[in-house]
């Protein structure tokens, strides 16, 4: 094992020795040359000639419409910025900042420690510096010891929509917010951020990537020049985003939104494009950008609309009526009703020791599953849907999509409730709830809580017949497809021969969702949904196709009463525009 | 026991552990002295995380020294099969700071693996080539040592880290030299490599085949052997930027950074002019520790690491240079003589093989942040930060009091 002699001629030991000396020497006299002998030159360089690296911003991408409209730009502000090693402890600089500023100069001092990150990394006092500002610190230069100014781009929307929700905001980075980031590498304090909506989304995308710029500063902070041998490093500008909305439709709609708090949601069911989102209330989206009084801010936070709140991702609401194409697909797909088989409502149903109500009071009479949609007749839902088991029920409603997030590339969204078997047990025990849990399941009432997004997936659904996308908002965007389902061909015509009639049948309650375009098949179902918070909610949500062209269309005005007097009329303004505006050029054709 | 461990530690090189001591000091100073301005919520600085370092580099530094050199002997090979392993495992995750060089144990630091190849390869290497058997005269013994070190270089490369891969290779020489490889078969080794890199340049290329004429003519080997070796080689240069030019751009770009990383936009001139302001601003005597304007000014990313010297440079100044590379001299001339002492091939095969590596990191580290060769991220032995190292470091201390006997004395 060890047995081997360690035998090595003293030559090579030697030459060993003298190798590492030889080495050892070398080194030493590199150092010395570098610390002795041009100790002078190098010190010169140290004090008088700073290399200072200064990260120059890259501007973020812009966000544009589908026909390249510009929603968020970029425009150039200047924002002053202070050397902490170079400044001196007075307050000398900041009391001639204020001057020329007529900022209080406590608020400087303020902002200086916000950004503060180390006494040679420059820290911002203050932005949006007006012409007559700059010139001001400019011609009191002298007075002023490492004081810079340096341009920053900050978003502008220049188009008249708001879609805050969608278009969400940047944020400035500070100190406390850099201490509790996981990506701190990637930023600095003073940089801006997507924090909501598609900036916080596509961050990556829009972002760019920062430059540096070397300059030569002397032993007063003042700039002598560039660095020769050392080049800057140019930002790399962020990308800009086409987006599917349409500005034209969104901003029709916003307009027909103004005066009611709810949705107005268009998509495209052949590719889940999105082309109009408006959450109503809502606020400008530019009040983040720094101009907004903490009044006007207060407001907006304590308004009881709740316009901060993205109603179509995170807004829960019980679909009402607009949920009983389930249960008709549910009876078809299990061949549990015959077409033309019919119950009898006579406006009132009694079950268990539990009373149901008809919205009709005097009774629709005799109705088959066809006129049971067409005329939103509860009591036909009640007793048909006591075929259906709950499991089976459940099933069907996670295959459309509800319980479950869509995928909308927007953060946050909210999965709303699907109130199965487990969670029933759970929330009032096995004894708690009985089989008129499934009755008001039927008519999208009880614990179901839906958002409108899921609406959206399942109107498009059955729209498509199935084969529909994720709604999405990035218009280059690949689309993903949804769960599967499949049903019985026939299963699908049926439902989609109901919705039509819902509209364009003489007692169908979504007549006023029709603007009566030639070619144009309006689909839809309304809903008046209960809510114990107040008046019923006005659903309708519905499709419109003309030819190869489809839009789907999710619209909810909270406490709004009837579905088919208030919300069709608004889906009517959504389909009008579209296909009026000749916007089937522009929609993509499966 | 204890007496025993008394008995064994007595024959000990205790000035090895010595000098390793003062050098983790000086650096411990340094880094405190950098770690001052360091703004972080938690007080969690470069300076205290490497004063944690040292607990588990004391451990494995305890740890060697309990295991019996038959043992270390006995399993090197399954440990080095281990090592392949864990050096492969970061490619299966994420990359970190865009390598695959750690790997993440779920703490706030990650395990860098291949720290641990460096000793683990340099042992694997000694037990090969202290086999009595072996024919050192014979040419071919001396081609699975090289096998040996070359296929965890590889991997290395591949995280990439060209450094550790670079420290990989060198032990191969000098230990082959210390068996009594024939310096003619050393040349044989080396002269591929020097005709493709003198391949680029005609002065240099056409210098490096007189060189090896001239060898060939005062060594005379077997006639047939020296026309082949001779040609093959020349024919390797003329061939070699061919080979270069049929590789696509980004692949090219590719290997110049690697070799040459001011290449990189990001500047690694920036760094070395930077580096040398430093140093040179420091003096003879230095600015005083937490004085250096150019330390705190944060030019240098990596100055608790690879540029390490500079702030040493600027704060401490030359004296401090002085004495921390005569330590190094000191230390590194110990561990040779050890070896020439040693009883046994292996041990002193072993030391030979650690000198090596603290040799190779010095003068890299050293010569880079002095501008004598391109930026290559190497750290500095005992000083910089950074804990795989450190323990790394102790570990080999730790081999080094084992395989070093001084009873002879």
């Amino acid at each position: 094992m060890l047995k081997s002699k360690n035998l090595v001629p003293r030559s090579r030991f030697l030459v060993a020795n003298s190798v590492i000396i030889f080495v050892f020497t070398i080194l030493l006299i590199r150092f010395f040359h570098i610390q002795v002998y041009g100790h002078n030159e190098y010190k010169k360089r140290a004090d008088i000639n700073r290399i200072r690296a200064i990260p120059t911003t890259a501007p973020r991408g812009m966000i544009l419409d589908r026909n390249g409209q510009i929603l968020v730009d970029n425009y150039p502000t200047y924002i002053l910025t202070g050397l902490p090693n170079e400044m001196g402890n007075d307050n000398k600089n900041f009391s001639v900042i204020s001057n020329c500023t007529a900022i209080d100069t406590a608020i400087l001092i303020d902002n200086f420690d916000r950004y503060f990150r180390g006494r040679f990394i420059p820290s911002r006092i203050t932005k949006d510096l007006t012409f007559d500002q700059l010139s001001c610190i400019e011609e009191h230069k002298h007075e002023l010891t490492g004081i810079n100014y340096i341009q920053f781009p900050e978003r502008s929307f220049p188009s008249d929509v708001h879609m805050s929700h969608v278009l969400g905001y940047v944020k400035e980075i500070d100190r406390s917010l850099l201490s509790i980031m996981d990506d701190t590498e990637q930023y600095d304090a003073g940089d801006l951020i997507g924090w909501r909506g598609i900036e916080k989304q596509y961050e990556n995308i829009l972002r760019g990537e920062k430059g540096l710029t070397f300059l030569q500063v002397d032993a007063f902070g003042r700039e002598v020049g560039t660095v020769k041998d050392i080049n800057d490093i140019k930002p790399i500008p962020g990308q800009d985003i086409f987006t599917t909305i349409d500005l034209g439709l969104q901003k029709t709609l916003e307009k027909a939104m103004s005066d009611y708090r709810g949705v107005a949601l268009v998509t495209d069911p052949a590719t889940g494009q999105i082309l109009a989102f408006v959450s109503s209330p809502d606020f400008p989206p530019d009040i983040f950008t720094g101009n907004t009084t903490l009044r006007e801010w207060r407001e907006i936070v304590n308004d009881p609309t709740k316009p901060l709140l993205n109603r179509i991702t995170n807004g829960l609401y019980p679909p009402g009526s607009t949920f009983k194409m389930i249960t008709a697909i549910a009876l078809l797909e299990g061949l549990m009703i015959e077409q033309d088989e019919e119950f009898e409502c006579a406006g009132i149903y009694q079950f268990g020791d539990r009373v149901f109500k008809c919205w009709k009071v005097s009774g629709h009479g005799k109705v088959n599953l066809d006129q049971a949609i067409t005329q939103s007749c509860n009591i036909f839902f009640y007793q048909a849907v006591q075929r259906v088991s709950l499991n089976r029920f459940i099933k069907l409603c996670r295959n459309f999509g509800f319980g479950s997030k869509t995928g909308i590339d927007l953060p946050n969204e909210l999965a709303g409730l699907l109130p199965t078997r487990d969670y029933m047990n759970r929330r009032y025990t096995s004894r708690g709830w009985s089989r008129g849990h499934l009755l008001n399941l039927a008519l999208g009432q009880g614990d179901l809580l839906a958002t409108p997004i899921q609406l959206a997936v399942y109107i498009n659904k059955i729209a498509t017949r199935g084969h529909t996308f994720i709604p999405h908002f990035l218009l280059s965007k690949v689309p993903e497809t949804t769960i599967s389902i499949s049903l019985n061909e026939q299963t699908w015509v049926n439902i989609q021969e109901y919705l039509f009639h819902a509209v364009n049948d003489k007692h169908g309650t979504g007549s006023a969702a029709d603007p009566k375009i030639n070619g144009l098949n309006v689909y839809g179902k309304t809903g008046t949904a209960q809510n114990p918070h107040g008046d019923d909610h006005a659903w309708f949500v519905g499709y419109a196709k003309d030819g190869n062209q489809m839009a789907s269309t999710i619209i909810l005005v909270e406490n709004g009463g009837g579905g088919g007097r208030i919300a069709a009329p608004l889906a009517r303004i959504a389909f009008d525009y579209i296909f009026n505006n000749k916007i089937e050029n522009r929609l993509a054709v499966k | 026991m204890f007496k025993d461990l008394y008995n064994q530690t007595s024959d000990m090189p205790i000035s090895i552990i010595f000098m390793a001591i003062m050098l983790t000091c000086l650096g411990l100073i340094v880094l405190s002295s950098i770690s001052t301005n360091q703004f972080d919520v938690i007080a969690i600085t470069t300076f205290t995380k490497q004063l944690l370092f040292l607990i588990p580099a004391l451990v494995g530094f305890l740890t060697i020294l309990f295991i019996p050199k038959y043992m270390i002997h006995k399993y090197i090979y399954t440990t080095y099969s281990l090592m392949l392993m864990l050096i492969l495992i970061p490619f299966l995750s994420e990359t970190i700071a865009g390598t695959h060089r750690w790997i993440n144990i779920g703490l706030p630091m990650s395990v860098q693996p291949s720290e641990f190849a460096k000793w683990i390869v340099v042992v694997a290497l000694a037990r090969y080539l202290s086999d009595h058997n072996l024919q050192m005269k014979r040419f071919t013994t001396i081609l699975f040592p090289i096998f040996i070190a070359l296929v965890p270089a590889i991997i290395v490369l591949q995280q990439p880290d060209l450094g550790t891969a670079i420290i990989l290779l060198t032990p191969i020489l000098p230990m082959l030299y210390w068996v009594g490889a024939k310096p003619f078969h050393l040349f044989i080794l080396v002269a591929p490599v020097l005709s493709i890199a003198t391949a680029f340049h005609t002065i240099s290329f056409t210098v490096w085949a007189i060189i090896m004429g001239s060898t060939l003519y005062l060594t005379r080997p077997r006639l047939i052997f020296g026309v082949v070796f001779y040609f093959g080689n020349i024919f390797l240069g003329l061939l070699s930027p061919f080979l270069w030019n049929s590789l696509r751009p980004y692949q090219q770009k590719r290997i110049l950074t690697l070799f040459n990383p001011e290449l990189d936009p990001l500047g690694a001139a920036y760094q070395t002019i930077q580096s040398k302001v430093a140093i040179g601003s420091g003096g003879f005597f230095g600015k005083g520790l937490g004085e250096g304007t150019q330390t705190h000014l944060k030019f240098l990313p990596v100055q608790e690491s690879d540029f390490i010297v500079s702030v040493i440079g600027e704060e401490l100044g030359f004296i401090t240079i002085a004495v921390m590379l005569i330590i190094f001299a000191i230390f590194i001339l110990k561990i040779v003589k050890l070896a020439f002492l040693a009883k046994e091939r292996f041990p002193g095969l072993i030391l030979i093989g650690i000198g090596t590596i603290f040799m190779a990191h010095v003068f890299v580290n050293t010569a880079m942040s002095t501008g004598m060769i391109p930026v290559k991220g190497l750290p500095l032995p005992f000083i910089s930060a950074g804990g795989s190292f450190l323990l790394s470091c102790f570990i080999m201390i730790g081999l080094i009091m084992k395989m070093g006997d001084e009873s002879i004395e």
